[in-house]
Parts: structure tokens; C-alpha cells; sequence
């Protein structure tokens, strides 16, 4: 068993539609895993994949050493992206039932401590319909880990949450990590992933774009971003030869620059227009590169882009 | 089969432990039979009301006698208030309404011919609610040669009051002793009342033998165990169903829109996540069926009954029961799988419900003949098998033990291929998000598996 996922040449079509295309994929075990992609590239589709609830029209899903099955592994905790709660259901119940479900009947105790630590144990007695959204998605979150699972696929697990319940939903997973537990963590949030994934996966349009650790992820992409701040607020960016995505990010403006070696000439343009309390020349972030692959007008010119 | 006895679990407790359960165990057999039960209430509450009737005795000839006959009427009436009313023939007599609640209260009128504008009048006290209504009786009633045949009543509700059978019954009586009383003396009328005085036919069950060889006496039969029993046992059998069938939908929804489904499949099969819903259900559906049995029984032995109760059915309700409701719940899944809103739910489902209440629209055509080809053929028909099965033992009948066991078989095969099409669409629909499939999509799930 070399890594806790492993996909090969995985293809799964709906009708005609290829909705992954050959993928190739490997989860080492205790990582931390990130899976983006914009909506309807494969994402779910491959998560259903990895979880058994779709079988592969091509090529090989493992999952923790196990080449087939029909069902998911009970090692498997799944969070899914949204809801996934009996509405009428106390919170002690829905958790022992999916606890059971996964073969996990002495749960008790489990339970009683997730409960706890996330702070949510004198909300045990309540119906889900009771809950405020971020206590269920902390709710939604202990039933994905309530089984003690060897492999955790969190589908967007902070949505809706305040930065306080985010924090301890965080260290949790941290902590999970630490145990040796491996984990898939898909998300939109380009931050977070940059914070909490040791590598990033993205899938677009059913093919893998991108694989690796972030740092080998941004040294394929040329440090070509320059941020600028000038002192006066309003200054606007007059038009400049050879840069391009020009965006104004809050207290920012930043830009794209066609040729980086041309950033000191871009320095001495935009000091003629006025002060400049900032210029810095940055490599793209996650969240640049994502765009960058899943903008419609760039996506010959990316998708090839090993 | 851990997994799968943990999710049955869970669907019986989410079915049967909820006020809307306990709620729809008591409302079913109100709304079924509450129209019976009130005016056998009403009745007993011996609420009586008094009729104000204007008379035109156009005549002149039968004012006297009818005036006679509303009293006996209103003293019979009296009687009856004060008495017990226990005995159970007069459940169909209070059903019938034979006008038992009410008196009536005769005034002739000022003058004996009427125009429209004295109708226009009372028409109006009518309305205003100081009258009940007026009789218009011709001139001629008793003419023996020439008959006037046709009297008046004007009432809100003339068409349908039993004010109008007892009228036509006094009057004929009146006109008859009138028209007689021209060529018999009044010791002969009466001698004719006596000859003609009806015969009653009481339908009697037949002669049955005890194990020890005693012939026991015939006892004679009523309209409760003839009529209510067998239609009470589809009603009961529907019910169930019914009862069963529609939480599964709900639950469905839930798990669909709710997206709860993903997580479950993420922990068993799609077979199996059904399998469990399906046990839940039926055990779901027995529950309620010892509920109604229970308080059947405990009805029936208050009242004396319980030898009417046909115990030697249960065992075959319970069979039909279980795949009656397999049966229902399995279609009702692959609906509520197939759709994300209760309201696309319904328009699918209204061929669903007419296949079920078919039953209800030829009953009674069962009920005369239980062994007639309509009765043979709708409980061979497996969507209608149960309700129809159950109402063809209830009668009492011989019905063939080939009919019953192919009936069964029949209907335990269309439900495991109903299990099996409804477990295809089950699996696909239970994740489809977006728009609603079209029917022939489902169908494509169906057939291609």
C-alpha cells in the first residue's frame, strides 16, 4: 500500500458527456490533500468516485489498498458540501446513526467527545431544524468523524462558519492529520488551501491541471503579478502597455505583467503619475492560477500547461 | 444486514414517532367513517327540531287527517328520544334518516286556493327562517274516478327532506282510507289494513356445525357485518397502505434535497439504503394495522361484536398487507427519488393513487357478487389485490384457495419487479440534482438498470 488514494486512467462519462477524463492520482497517506476546481469540472464526481457511490467507466479506483467495491469503506468519513442532515433528527441520534452506518456501534463515547471539544454538547438534545447553519455544519462535520475514519473527504467544511468556529473546526482537522488520518479537502476558498494543503490537485473540465505542492505549483507560474499602492486612494491605472487582468483589490491594485522582466520600467511609469507607498513584484497566488485555467478566455492557452 | 436493520430502524421511528403519525392514525378512520359515526351521534344526542308547515288543502278533504298524523308522528318521536337506541340494526335506520329528529308542526292556511304572490310571500318566511316550508295539496286527492295525483312541498331542501317521504307516505295512506271509505264501512277499511299489513324477510347466516358435531342455530344477520365488515376491511387495508406509502415519499424528499442521501450512500449501497427503508416501512405498516386491530377488537367486544370479527382473515390481510405495501412504498420511493419537490411529486403520482383507489369505485359491485368476474379479476390484478382480496374474505364467501394463492403470487411477483425497476431508478434518481427528468428518462433508468 504506497498511498492512501490512488486513481488510474479514470474516466467516467454520463451519456456522452466525459465528466473525468483519464485521471491519474495519488493520495500519500497523512496528507492533507486539496482538491479545486471551478463547479462542474469532475470534482464531485471524483469524490463519488473515490467514496464507491460511482464506479469508474475506465481505468482503477484504489482507496486505502482496496481496488473494488460497491460500497464505501467503513475507514471512510465523508463531509458533503452542503446539508446532508435529517431536518427532525436530535443531534445525539443523526450522529449515532451514521456512526452505526459506518460499523461504529460503541459510539457513544465518540460522540459525547466531539460534542464536547467542539462545544456543541448542550445542543445534543436538539433537533438539526433547531440548529443555527454553523452549528450544523459543525454537527455535519463530527458525523463525517464521529466513525473514527482512516481517510476524511471534507467537501467545503468551512462554509458558513464564523472565524472562531472556523478556527476550532481547523485545529481539529490539524489534529486528525497529526493522528495519521489522510485528508481530501476540497474547496473554492484558494486560501485556505495555500494554508492547509501539503499538495493541490485541480481538475478542470474533467482533466488534471494541475498536481504538486504549492511551491512546485507557483515555479511553474513566473513571478509576474506586481502589487501597487499609491497614497492617494483614487489614483487610477492609466493604460500601460503589456500588462493585463488589471484588478482593484481593496487598498491594492494589482496586475499581470506579459514580460517580468519589464517590472522596473512599469515602477518608473507609475511614479510619474504619483506617490507610491507600495510596489511589490509577487509570485501568482493559488487563486490567480485557478482563475488564469478556469477563465473561458484563457483556456487554450492554460489547459495545456503541464 | 447490520447496516440495513440500522436504517430500518431509523425509518420506523422517523414514520411512527411523530405527533403526525399519532395524528393520522386517529383522523384516518374519522374522515372514513367519521359521516357514519356523526349521524349515529347526532341521532343519540336526540337533538330534535320542530317543522312549521303551511298547508293549502285545496280540497278541503285531507287537512283533518294529516293534521292526525303529525301527531302520532311527533308522540312516536318523543317515545323514541326517551329510549336507548343500542340495538345495531339502527345504524342503517339512523343512516337512512327516517326523520326520527323531527316534529312537525301543521297550520292551515287562511285560505284554501294559493296564487304566486301568497308563494312569493311564504317563499320569503322561508327564507327568513319563520317557516320550514308549505304543502300544496289540489282539490281532488281523494276522487276515485279522476285522481288528483301530484301534491306540492316547497322547502330549502324539498328534493332531499324526509319531511317528503313521511308526507308521501300519510298521504297515501289518508288518500287510500278516503277513497275507500266511499264503498266500505269503516270496520272493513280497518280488516283491509290488517290484510295488508307487509311481511318483513330477515336475512339469515347459515347453519354451521361445531367440532363436536352440535348444529348451532342460525343466527340472523345484519347489515353491520355484511356491509361494514368487508367494506371496514379495505378501508383498513387502504389505510395502511396508504398511510405507509406516503411517509416514504417524504423521507425520500428529505434525503434528496437535503442531500442527505450522499452521505448515506457513502456508508452503504444504494440496494441497501432501500432494502432498509422498505423494512422500516413495513414494519411501520403492521404497526399501524395492530393499532387498528387492537382497537377494533376492543370496539367489537364492547358492543358484542366480536363474532362478527373474521379472525380467521387476519392472517391473509397481514400477507396481502406486507406486499400491498411493498408494493406502493417502492413506487412512491422511485417517485420521490425522481423529483426534488412534493408538488412534481403529485402530478406523477396521480396515476399511482387511481391504480389504488380503484378498488373504492367498484365495491360495491364486489360486495353483491364476491365470486363475480369483476371480483376475481381486480384481486388478481396485483395493484389492486390487497384492498380487493381483503373485501372478498370479508364477506364471508367461499372464495377459491387457488384464487387467493394466485392472487398472492401474482402480486409478490409484480412487487419484486416494481422493487427491482423502482431500485434502478432509486440509484440514479436519489443524486440527480437540476430539473425534473423526463418520464421517459425514468423510464430509460428503469429498463437500462
Amino acid at each position: 500500500m504506497d498511498a492512501a488514494i490512488r486513481l488510474q486512467q479514470v474516466t467516467k462519462r454520463f451519456g456522452k458527456q466525459v465528466a473525468v477524463n483519464k485521471l491519474d492520482v495519488n493520495v500519500p497517506f497523512g496528507s492533507i490533500y486539496g482538491f479545486i476546481g471551478p463547479n462542474g469540472s469532475g470534482k464531485t464526481t471524483t469524490l463519488r468516485m473515490i467514496l464507491r457511490i460511482f464506479q469508474p467507466d475506465s481505468g482503477d479506483v484504489f482507496v486505502l489498498g482496496q481496488r473494488q467495491g460497491a460500497v464505501a469503506d467503513n475507514r471512510l468519513g465523508y463531509l458533503p458540501e452542503e446539508r446532508g442532515l435529517y431536518k427532525r433528527m436530535k443531534v445525539r441520534d443523526i450522529l449515532a446513526y451514521y456512526a452505526r452506518l459506518k460499523g461504529h456501534y460503541q459510539c457513544r463515547r465518540d460522540i459525547e467527545d466531539w460534542l464536547e471539544r467542539l462545544g456543541a454538547a448542550e445542543w445534543a438534545n436538539k433537533r438539526i431544524e433547531a440548529l443555527s447553519k454553523g452549528m450544523a455544519q459543525k454537527i455535519q462535520f463530527i458525523s463525517a468523524v464521529v466513525a473514527r475514519p482512516k481517510l476524511l473527504i471534507l467537501d467545503e467544511p468551512f462554509s458558513g462558519l464564523d472565524p472562531v468556529n472556523m478556527e476550532s473546526l481547523r485545529d481539529a482537522v490539524i489534529q486528525l492529520r497529526q493522528q495519521g488520518v489522510t485528508i481530501i479537502f476540497s474547496t473554492h476558498d484558494m486560501e485556505m488551501a495555500e494554508k492547509m494543503c501539503d499538495t493541490i490537485f485541480m481538475i478542470f473540465n474533467g482533466n488534471k491541471v494541475l498536481d504538486g505542492t504549492l511551491d512546485a505549483i507557483q515555479a511553474k507560474y513566473p513571478a509576474d503579478r506586481v502589487r501597487v499602492q499609491f497614497a492617494s486612494i483614487d489614483q487610477p491605472l492609466p493604460k500601460l502597455d503589456g500588462i493585463q487582468d488589471v484588478g482593484n483589490v481593496g487598498r491594492f491594485i494589482e496586475f499581470r505583467m506579459t514580460d517580468p522582466a519589464q517590472s522596473q520600467n512599469y515602477l518608473r511609469q507609475l511614479a510619474e503619475l504619483g506617490t507610491i507607498r507600495h510596489f511589490q513584484v509577487i509570485k501568482p497566488s493559488l487563486h490567480d492560477i485557478f482563475v488564469r485555467i478556469a477563465k473561458p478566455s484563457e483556456l487554450t492557452a492554460e489547459t495545456s500547461t503541464p | 444486514m447490520r447496516k440495513i436493520l440500522t436504517i430500518a430502524a431509523r425509518e420506523y421511528r422517523a414514520m411512527v414517532g411523530t405527533k403526525a403519525f399519532l395524528l393520522s392514525v386517529i383522523m384516518m378512520p374519522v374522515l372514513m367513517f367519521g359521516s357514519m359515526l356523526a349521524t349515529q351521534m347526532l341521532r343519540k344526542v336526540g337533538e330534535t327540531k320542530t317543522l312549521k308547515l303551511v298547508v293549502f288543502d285545496g280540497g278541503n278533504e285531507v287537512f283533518a287527517a294529516l293534521q292526525n298524523s303529525a301527531q302520532r308522528h311527533n308522540e312516536f318521536v318523543t317515545n323514541l328520544a326517551g329510549m336507548p337506541t343500542e340495538d345495531d340494526s339502527s345504524i342503517a335506520a339512523g343512516m337512512a334518516g327516517m326523520g326520527r329528529g323531527e316534529f312537525y308542526q301543521l297550520e292551515r292556511a287562511a285560505q284554501d286556493v294559493v296564487d304566486d304572490e301568497e308563494r312569493l310571500r311564504l317563499s320569503n318566511a322561508i327564507r327568513d327562517g319563520e317557516l320550514y316550508g308549505f304543502v300544496e295539496l289540489p282539490p281532488g286527492l281523494v276522487d276515485v274516478e279522476n285522481p288528483a295525483g301530484v301534491a306540492l312541498l316547497y322547502s330549502q331542501d324539498s328534493s332531499i327532506a324526509n319531511t317528503r317521504s313521511w308526507l308521501t307516505a300519510e298521504l297515501n295512506q289518508i288518500v287510500r282510507e278516503k277513497k275507500w271509505s266511499g264503498s266500505f264501512s269503516q270496520n272493513e277499511i280497518e280488516r283491509i289494513n290488517r290484510a295488508s299489513s307487509p311481511v318483513t324477510v330477515s336475512g339469515m347466516g347459515l347453519i354451521e356445525q361445531t367440532i363436536d358435531g352440535q348444529i348451532l342455530k342460525a343466527t340472523e344477520k345484519n347489515e353491520m357485518a355484511d356491509i361494514f365488515l368487508p367494506m371496514g376491511m379495505m378501508m383498513l387495508m387502504f389505510m395502511v397502505i396508504f398511510m405507509s406509502a406516503q411517509p416514504m415519499l417524504e423521507s425520500v424528499l428529505e434525503e434528496k434535497s437535503h442531500r442527505i442521501a450522499e452521505v448515506l450512500l457513502g456508508s452503504v449501497s444504494s440496494f441497501q439504503l432501500m432494502l432498509g427503508k422498505l423494512i422500516g416501512t413495513v414494519s411501520g405498516s403492521l404497526t399501524i394495522f395492530a393499532i387498528y386491530t387492537v382497537g377494533i377488537m376492543v370496539v367489537a367486544n364492547d358492543r358484542g361484536w366480536v363474532a362478527n370479527v373474521p379472525t380467521e382473515i387476519l392472517p391473509w390481510f397481514v400477507v396481502f398487507q406486507v406486499f400491498g405495501v411493498l408494493f406502493y412504498a417502492s413506487i412512491f420511493m422511485a417517485v420521490g427519488a425522481s423529483v426534488s419537490q412534493l408538488k412534481e411529486a403529485q402530478s406523477m403520482l396521480l396515476p399511482v393513487w387511481m391504480l389504488l383507489m380503484m378498488p373504492m369505485f367498484v365495491w360495491l359491485l364486489i360486495l353483491h357478487e364476491p365470486l363475480g368476474k369483476l371480483a376475481v379479476w381486480t384481486s388478481l390484478f396485483p395493484p389492486s389485490a390487497s384492498t380487493t382480496m381483503v373485501l372478498r374474505m370479508a364477506t364471508g364467501q367461499p372464495i377459491p384457495l387457488w384464487e387467493i394463492l394466485l392472487s398472492l403470487l401474482l402480486l409478490i411477483m409484480a412487487t419484486l419487479m416494481i422493487i427491482t425497476l423502482a431500485s434502478r431508478i432509486f440509484r440514479v434518481g436519489i443524486l440527480w440534482q437540476g430539473k425534473v427528468p423526463k418520464l421517459s428518462e425514468i423510464f430509460r433508468w428503469a429498463i437500462r438498470g
